[in-house]
């Protein structure tokens, strides 16, 4: 039985010293899978000027369960993510035209998307919670929206992909466990297979070197 | 407007990930808005969050979903893209701030004075604008959480150096500074805070009670 377990670690470690799943992901996350590449920026561009159904539906088959995937381990209730998801799409629709291939890769503007709903959500909620103790009248718009001032900066496009594509898959995977998927550090230390000790100094180099790279690139 | 002070990564890193509470995320957003270093390292963890959508465990969608979302776009007409109405008529605050409702300005202690920023309640962190008087110079103080700082208008100093326009500081528990408000003219600060502030010394204790910021 261990031997049996041995066996099939030892395949995986002498790889890149990360777990199968991880690593298989890492070479997703990369996109240069050996997956024919879907031009997600084509089909936003198809249904901003044609309101083009079938487009929509291969960016919904697509993403909307990605969407709920993420909210759901970004801690959100089936439900909720549900919501989110299916707002995002409608929101993807009505904002294509403001999408610029230029600037933003489409999943990162998908999940500008979905992370501004999420923040109204909560909001929302939380107001109308409060309402329920109090008689203020709720006639706040929508704040996160301002958030979406940030991706049309889109000069910055190149170097930040150059950024990206300097940091180590492990340091990518770090700040995608800790911030995007909101992981406990135990489960980031098991994942990279780095003691939990290291996860808080990994995390901070990663960020440090971020920070470098995009500033020497200036 | 030469920005000195950033935000420390993990902070920016936790705003481009939507997890900030309400009030922190306006300071950061609006340091963020006027500094394009920040601009890009939001844009890079954004970046890096899309590849994880595209990486992440799909989950089974409801099965009419599809349908509820194409009905959902035909029935109600695009939004015109109406910005929400300005609650605010100061045209000199950063656009990120119009869309907030502030208070009227009420005065803190002598030559210092706030207007309280409207949130939805959703975070434990005040925002507010803090207002002080050129030269002033604030009390000594502490924080019992921690305090989100940035300059609007004018400049402070205190031991971690000169703070102006763009600049962010970032205070907590363990830090216990005495800022020097410049000559130059008011400061006006975006500030969130969580816990209290706490004077130290004799005067400190002294107008404690009336520093209800």
């Amino acid at each position: 039985m261990i031997a049996a377990i041995r066996a099939l670690e030892m395949p995986i470690r002498a790889e890149v010293a990360l777990p199968r799943r991880v690593a298989a992901r890492l070479s997703i996350g990369a996109s240069r899978g050996p997956k024919a590449k879907v031009d997600w920026a084509d089909l936003i561009g198809r249904v901003a000027s044609d309101g083009d159904r079938e487009a929509f539906k291969r960016l919904f088959e697509h993403f909307a369960p990605r969407i709920k995937g993420l909210m759901l381990r970004a801690g959100c209730s089936p439900d909720e993510a549900e919501e989110i998801a299916q707002n995002t799409m409608i929101a993807v629709w009505r904002k294509a035209h403001q999408f610029d291939p230029a600037t933003a890769g489409a999943p990162a503007w998908i999940f500008t998307i979905a992370r501004n709903l999420r923040i109204d959500f909560f909001r929302r909620r939380s107001r109308a919670e409060r309402l329920q103790t109090s008689s203020e009248l709720p006639d706040e718009a929508d704040q996160a929206e301002a958030a979406d001032i940030l991706i049309s900066r889109g000069q910055d496009a190149a170097r930040i992909a150059s950024a990206i594509a300097q940091l180590s898959a492990e340091q990518s995977m770090v700040v995608r466990l800790s911030f995007i998927e909101e992981r406990p550090h135990p489960e980031i230390a098991s994942a990279l297979g780095i003691p939990l000790g290291t996860v808080k100094s990994r995390i901070r180099l990663a960020m440090n070197r971020l920070r470098d790279i995009l500033d020497e690139d200036a | 407007m030469t920005i000195s002070h950033h935000p420390p990564e993990d902070l920016l890193a936790d705003f481009a990930a939507g997890k900030l509470e309400e009030a922190h995320q306006l300071v950061v957003g609006v340091h963020v808005a006027g500094c394009a270093r920040c601009a890009r390292f939001v844009q890079t963890i954004e970046h890096l969050a899309g590849a994880a959508l595209e990486d992440v465990e799909p989950v089974p969608i409801a099965p009419d979903a599809f349908d509820r979302v194409m009905s959902a776009i035909h029935e109600s007409p695009p939004e015109t893209a109406a910005p929400p109405a300005a609650s605010t008529t100061d045209h000199d605050l950063p656009p990120a701030l119009r869309r907030y409702r502030i208070g009227k300005r009420r005065r803190v202690a002598p030559g210092l004075s706030l207007r309280p920023i409207e949130l939805s309640g959703s975070g434990q962190a005040r925002a507010f604008l803090l207002r002080s008087a050129p030269g002033s110079r604030m009390l000594e103080h502490t924080h019992t959480g921690t305090e989100l700082t940035l300059v609007l208008e004018g400049s402070f100093s205190h031991e971690g150096g000169r703070f102006g326009p763009g600049d962010f500081d970032y205070g907590d528990d363990e830090i216990d500074h005495r800022p020097v408000v410049g000559d130059e003219g008011p400061c006006v600060c975006l500030v969130a805070m969580t816990g209290d502030l706490r004077m130290n010394g004799f005067l400190g204790r002294l107008i404690g009670p009336f520093v209800r910021l």
